[in-house]
């Protein structure tokens, strides 16, 4: 089958970001175009390599900020 | 996200009610997201950890204060917040270039990573921190949608709100970050995730499918 998927639809597919019937059809299309499934797979398997850079900040900063929220009070 | 969390909206409900364990939750669900953002624009580690504060402080103000009024799109909200502290705060180093701009060694020490071994983990503490590399040298405009899209839980039609553009441009930006960084990555395959292999592409599709 030839790909007729806009690149536009199967990014905001695999950043689900398209409505129901819109999904529908994209995975319906999957199944039948292996050459778009290999796209998908390949923006999926940037998006997990991109997941994979997230980083956490010191437990410090995280508790500095609970505390600075405890002890604020709203228009004092 | 699992359905059986609360969700940001009844978690700012209970915040404002007085449970300061619920702004726990809060900053637990969105502080890695936010950090990475703001850790890509400033590459600074200091920095990015005083803008964190900097960015749930100036929330805190806007939530105790009665002002909040971004339903259901909190985790956009606060990293829209983040962004824009974070570029004030790069364009100032441009001015003044912070003295460890230059130096990523304190960007690799402490990723989290899932049950591997030591030379495991520093291999790919490598490779991610060649992949932040990476991402700075996209060009401005796509590194923004990139960055915004995938670590600031904005959709591609907030960006285009945000940015002043159309959802087409966009989406077309992130089209090409991502061309980009795949050419660059093809250069150092080992930068892929090696848990999954690009020729693996049917269980791709069904997990896509099922979630």
């Amino acid at each position: 089958m030839i790909q007729v998927l806009p690149h536009s639809t199967l990014l905001r597919y695999v950043y689900n970001e398209l409505p129901a019937d819109e999904r529908r059809e994209v995975e319906e299309a999957l199944v039948h175009d292996p050459e778009l499934a290999a796209t998908c797979a390949d923006l999926l398997l940037a998006q997990r390599t991109l997941n994979g850079i997230r980083r956490e900040p010191r437990p410090e900063t995280s508790e500095a900020i609970l505390r600075y929220s405890r002890t604020f009070m709203a228009g004092a | 996200m699992n359905t059986m969390q609360p969700s940001d909206s009844a978690l700012i409900s209970l915040y404002l009610a007085g449970q300061e364990s619920a702004f726990a939750l809060l900053l637990e669900r969105h502080r890695s997201r936010v950090f990475t953002t703001i850790l890509l624009i400033v590459r600074d580690e200091d920095v990015a950890e005083d803008l964190l504060q900097d960015t749930f402080i100036k929330a805190i103000h806007t939530l105790k204060g009665g002002r909040y009024s971004e339903e259901n799109k909190f985790g956009s909200w606060i990293c829209r917040i983040a962004h824009n502290l974070a570029i004030d705060a790069f364009r100032r180093g441009k001015r003044a270039p912070h003295q460890s701009l230059s130096d990523n060694a304190p960007l690799t020490n402490k990723l989290t990573v899932l049950e591997e071994s030591a030379d495991d983990a520093m291999a790919r503490e490598e490779t991610y921190a060649r992949l932040r590399e990476l991402i700075q040298e996209l060009p401005a405009a796509q590194k923004e949608v990139l960055l915004m899209r995938h670590y600031g839980d904005m959709s591609f039609q907030e960006i285009a709100d945000a940015t002043g553009v159309s959802i087409n441009t966009a989406l077309g930006r992130m089209r090409y970050a991502l061309i980009n960084l795949r050419k660059k990555m093809a250069a150092a395959p080992q930068l892929y995730d090696t848990s999954i292999t690009p020729f693996d592409v049917a269980p791709l599709c069904v997990q896509r499918i099922a979630s």
